[in-house]
This record gives structure tokens, sequence and C-alpha cells, in this order.
């Protein structure tokens, strides 16, 4: 594809995470170091998933199970590792919070630990977008632009970046509901992130499916939506919860 | 709503010297990899002609087997570490006799040569392939412009620090991508002996580079180098300081060019100018709490006036003071004439930034541009990986407060990361993406 179809694919995939990125975390030094780290999180554990899958591979195209078995792994290995994360970040928030009172500085606010596991979230979306859609792009540049067989009304790499931009949304707001969810020990949290993910994996393999299910495109979106609003509204929640609580001091 | 002005949070300024440090270095690797994708997608990936010291004992082809290819590499590096070596020991020998001087102009000739002569050499590459039209003179003019403020951006303290900072990063990409063009076995090899002799100079009691460190703290001097400091972090918190910043700092300093003492004594106030566009060498008077000699840290400076203490500099950033220098350069010419690139190692600088010596710069550029000659995805994996290890680095800087070499964490994570990525995780992550299975 031509190079301002790449641009234009690059951005699909990653243009609401740079938004994110230039308005919230890059006034924060400590955030972007958090976005570095949970990206290096992430593919590692990627690392670990193709050392212990590259036995099995190359997988044939045509049968779907062995995709599922991949995925499930995956996934469960991928939220092993959240629940890993989460302890980390609470030694860490320890750690802050002894210095901040050695400095006399306030504690961490709330705000404060939701842009911790916003950072966290987004370094886990932007990995995927990046190793799954842009590698793609990058050797892909010349005249043509390929097409698959079994979704022959939109180019390969449209799709491949509707799909990456919805993973990263779902990883972003994951970490702040999981994190939100370990914090408060509310159950209904702590099971709906990892379900997501996975429901969200498994969708993607209905793209074995021949005849353009053309609508299941876009069902990672809506759990990336799905996730959206299970974070405004738990996150305003709390807000209000905790303005209420400084009011009444 | 409650508050009007929320305080100011802790993670609202922790970490922004890291920050600092990781944008140039970033930057550096971003430019080199866009030179690496521009300007070789049109020759093969053989080996080219492309004669330098590092070439001296074997000139790869690819139709030579694994093993001989893999002894010619060795062979290669080692010689290229043995030059390195003892251009080090010249290098510590003239400043054991204080030719501080000529080691300065040294290293402005060196620093004229790159952005003259390879600077030139890129920017014909960039004409012939993009068919500039431009002609000889003017090119000429602007060439030897663009080097000569380079120089005196290297050369001399009080240009803006913008410019300085930015004819270093230019320097690092040069230097990064004439690196690149050596021979692919030969650049992993020589990555890694390189990262072992940073290593070995820096911590072996034997090794020039702290024999140079130990002289440099026992007279008091700087040694004269090619080293990015960050730009010092300014504490915006304070409001009744009118001006005066504390600063802890390694050692006493004494502004050079003049021999005059600026030795303060422990208790007294140290006055820094905000001035941000002061530099290294500018006028700073510094003091510390503990003489050199002693070779004491503290780790605080209490703020006598205000019973303060200082801000998280005092926590994160412990006193350091490193510098390792080596000379990495090579021409193009066939001669096997060194150019004596003077660089240190992380550290510390006066005012407290961290600096960063411009070997790692060069070095960690050359492995992102060699993964870049590959694929993408290498490139992503081993930026991350450098990233890493200079954080890394960081941290057991702040912890151990002794001189420390920059290269071998981030080399070994980065050739690691290059070679699990290529043979494990491009195939996996290609096969699920083609496929559009994702997760």
């Amino acid at each position: 594809m031509t190079v301002a179809a790449g641009i234009g694919y690059a951005l699909l995939a990653l243009g609401p995470s740079l938004s994110l990125f230039i308005s919230v975390i890059s006034k924060k030094p400590f955030l972007i170091l958090t976005v570095l780290s949970s990206t290096l999180l992430w593919l590692m554990s990627l690392i670990v998933l193709a050392g212990v899958w590259r036995a099995f591979l190359p997988l044939k195209s045509n049968t779907w199970w062995p995709f599922a078995i991949l995925i499930l792994t995956s996934v469960s290995f991928q939220e092993g590792l959240r629940i890993l994360f989460w302890k980390v970040y609470k030694r860490l928030e320890d750690m802050l919070d002894a210095f901040a009172d050695r400095l006399a500085k306030p504690r961490l606010f709330l705000t404060d630990k939701m842009l911790i596991a916003l950072a966290g979230g987004l370094g886990h979306g932007v990995a995927h977008a990046v190793f799954f859609c842009i590698s793609l792009l990058t050797p892909a540049f010349g005249p043509a632009t390929f097409f698959v067989d079994k979704c022959s009304q939109l180019p390969f790499f449209l799709v491949s970046a509707i799909i990456a931009l919805a993973f990263v949304t779902i990883h972003t707001f994951s970490m702040v509901i999981a994190f939100s969810g370990y914090a408060e020990g509310n159950k209904v949290d702590q099971y709906f992130v990892p379900a997501v993910h996975l429901v969200a994996g498994m969708v993607t393999l209905v793209n074995f499916a021949s005849g353009g299910l053309r609508g299941w495109h876009s069902s990672p979106l809506f759990h990336g939506n799905l996730n959206l609003v299970a974070l405004w509204e738990n996150g305003y929640e709390k807000i209000i919860r905790n303005q209420t609580v400084i009011h009444s001091r | 709503m409650a508050q009007n002005r929320r305080p100011k949070s802790v993670i609202d300024s922790l970490g922004e010297e890291i920050v600092r440090i990781v944008t140039p270095v970033s930057i550096c690797m971003f430019m080199v990899v866009v030179l690496v994708s521009i300007l070789n997608t049109g020759s093969s990936s053989s080996a080219s002609s492309f004669n330098s010291i590092a070439t001296i004992a074997y000139n790869e082809t690819t139709s030579d087997s694994f093993w001989e290819k893999f002894k010619g590499a060795l062979f290669n590096s080692l010689i290229f570490v043995a030059a390195i070596t003892l251009a080090t020991f010249v290098l510590v020998l003239l400043f054991y006799l204080r030719c501080t001087y000529f080691l300065k102009l040294y290293m402005g000739f060196s620093s004229f040569l790159v952005l003259g002569f390879m600077g030139g050499e890129i920017a014909l590459f960039f004409i012939g392939d993009f068919n500039i039209p431009i002609d000889s003179i003017t090119f000429f003019v602007i060439l030897f412009n663009f080097a000569s403020v380079g120089v005196l951006a290297v050369f001399m303290s009080k240009m803006a620090i913008f410019v300085t900072q930015g004819y270093l990063v230019v320097i690092g990409v040069l230097v990064a991508y004439w690196f690149t063009l050596l021979p692919e076995w030969t650049t992993w090899v020589l990555l890694v002996a390189l990262a072992l002799y940073d290593l070995a100079a820096v911590l072996l009691p034997v090794g020039p580079l702290k024999i140079l460190v130990e002289l440099a703290i026992s007279r008091d001097e700087d040694i004269p180098a090619l080293v990015y400091e960050a730009r010092p972090v300014t504490n915006h918190d304070s409001e009744s300081r009118n001006g005066v910043v504390r600063r802890r700092v390694w050692r006493e300093r004494s502004s050079v060019g003049n021999g005059s003492d600026d030795n303060l004594n422990s208790g007294t106030n140290s006055n820094l100018s905000l001035d941000s566009d002061s530099v290294v060498d500018s006028n700073l008077t510094c003091g510390t709490v503990n003489s050199i000699g002693s070779d004491h840290n503290d780790r605080i400076l209490i703020g006598a006036e205000q019973g303060q203490v200082l801000e998280r500099e005092a926590e994160l950033s412990a006193p350091l003071i490193d510098h390792r220098t080596s000379d990495q350069l090579h021409r193009q010419e066939n001669s096997a004439s060194r150019e004596n690139l003077l660089l240190e190692g992380i550290g510390l600088g006066s005012t407290g930034a961290i600096k960063l010596g411009l070997g790692d710069f060069i070095f960690y550029s050359v492995l992102v541009g060699r993964a870049a000659m590959y694929d993408f995805m290498t490139v992503y994996a081993c930026y991350l990986a450098i990233i890493a290890g200079l954080g890394v680095t960081l941290m057991l800087l702040a912890f151990y407060q002794k001189a420390l070499p920059a290269l071998p964490v981030s080399i070994a994570l980065g050739v690691l990361f290059y070679f699990l990525t290529r043979l494990l995780l491009e195939v996996f992550v290609v096969q699920c993406s083609l496929n559009l299975v994702m997760f």
C-alpha cells in the first residue's frame, strides 16, 4: 500500500492511544516510564508464549481449533501476568507513599493510582497494536495492497487496524478496571476483565469463517466500548465517592 | 468542587531526569533507523566495500560458512577492541601528563571530521538517491558552516544547551550509521566484545577508564570528553528561594580555564543560578559536604536556611561520578588511522543532571540500526530492551554510587531480545496476525 495509506492505518490503530499519550501521559514523566515498562512486560509475555508454541508452528490455516487453544493459553497467561503486575504495583505504591511521606508531600491520590493503571494498560495496548498490526505494515509498502479471500470487501490491513484499535481499547481500560477491582475486592470487576479479554480473543476466530461476516469484525470494538462504559461508571462512582468523603471531613 | 488547586502529587515530577536521558537516546535511535531504512533500500544487503579497522582481518562475504564468518568476526572484534584499549591507554597517559588543552583540541578536530566528512558523505547519499538539485559550492558552504558550529557547540561551553545537545545527538547518529555499514556478523560480535571491554575497563582495577576516573577525581578536573548532559531539572516547587536552588553534587568543581579554587566547606550554602542556558562548564560554584580526597559520598544536602530536605534528587539520583573515556571512531579511508573520540560513561554532572557518554548513544543506535536491517519487529523489541537496560543501569548507579559502564546491560538485553524475536516471536506473531487471530 502507499505510504499515505500506511500512515492512515497506523493512525487508525494507534490514534486514540497517541492522543491519550500526548494529553495525559506525557505530562508526568513517571507515567512515561510506566508505559515503557508495561510495554516491555507485554513483549516478554509474548516471547514466552512464542517460545512455548514454537514447536507447534506453523499451524495450518484451515483449521480453527488449534488457534482456539492458542488464544486460550495466551489469554490465561496474560491475565495471570496481570495479577503479578498488580502485586508489583502494590509494592510500588507503598514505596511511593513512603517516599512522599519523606518529602512531606501528599500521598498518592485516587486519580494518581488510576493514572498509573491507565499508563500500564496503555503500554499493553500499544505493544499489542505495534506487534500485531504495525509490524505488518512496514514491509508491505509498495504499489498494491492485500486482500484476504475470506473477507474480500475490505483490505486486509484495514481489518487488522480496526481489530488492533479494539484491542488497544480493551487492554488500556482493562487495567484500570482490574486494578480498581483488586483494590476494592470487587469480584464482578475482577472477573469482568479476563472474561472480556477471552471473549474478544475468541471472537477473532470468526475470521476463519468464509463469506465475510463483516459485522463480526466490529465485535471486538463492541467489547472495547463495553470496557469503556464499565470504566466510566466505575471511575465516576469512585471519584464521586472520594469527593463526598473529602467534603464530609 | 472541593479544592481549587490540588497540591502537586509525588508522581508529577518523579523520574523526570530519567526521561530527559531516555528522550535523546530514543531520538538518536529513531534517526539511525530512519537513515538505515531510507538509504539501504536501494543497495543490496551484501557487504559493501567498506574498509575500516574493524574489517581489517576479515571481510565477510555471504558465501562463507557459519564457522568462517564467526571466526572472522571474532578476529575483527578482537583487533578493534585491542586498538581501542591502546588508544585509551594513550589517552590516560596524555591526561596524566596534563595535556588537557591538546585533548580538547583533538576532540574538536574529531568532531569536525565526523560532522564534515561523515555528515557530508551521508548528505551525498541523500543527494544521489533523491536527485536533490544542489551545486557543489553551496553544498560545501553549508557543510562547512554546519561542521564549524558543531565544533563550537561541543568545544565551547557557552553555547545554548539545546544546540549542544542537538549536535551531540547528530554526531552520535552519524557515527552509528557508519558502524551499521559493517558486515553483519562483525557488528554483532563487535557489540558484544565492546560491552565486555566496557565492563572490564571500568570495573577492573587495571582498567584504563577506572584509572582515568580516579585521576580526574584526585585532581578535581573534568575529563575533556564528548558527553551528553541532560538539562538539569529545576525545582519548580520552591517558592521563596529568590532564584537559589540547592543541588547535591558529587564533588567540588573548579571552573574550567582558570585554576581558581571554588571549593567550599561543608555547611555553606551553594548558589546556583537558575539560568537554564548554563551548561556543563559554565560558571557554577558548587559546594559539597565533603572533600573529594576522602572519596566519601553524602546523599542528602540539608537546606540550612529552611531546614527542608532536598527534593527528590536526594533519594533518586545518588551522587556518582563515573567517567569513562573510550575511543570509538574510525573513518572510512583505507588507512588505519584512528580517531580519538573521547567519551564518557554514565554519571552525574556538576549540576546534578545525568550524564551519558556519547559512545553509549552510538552503540545503542548501532544495535537498533542493525535490527532495522532485518525487520521492524526486531527494532521495537530491541528498543524496549535497550531502554530497559538503561533504566536498570541508572538504578544500579543510584544504588552502588560508583563508576558504572552503561553498555553491558543494554547490549546484553538488546542482543538477547534480537535473537529471541528473530527466532521465536516473529513466526508466532506473523502466524497469528496473518490469520487475523489476535489476543
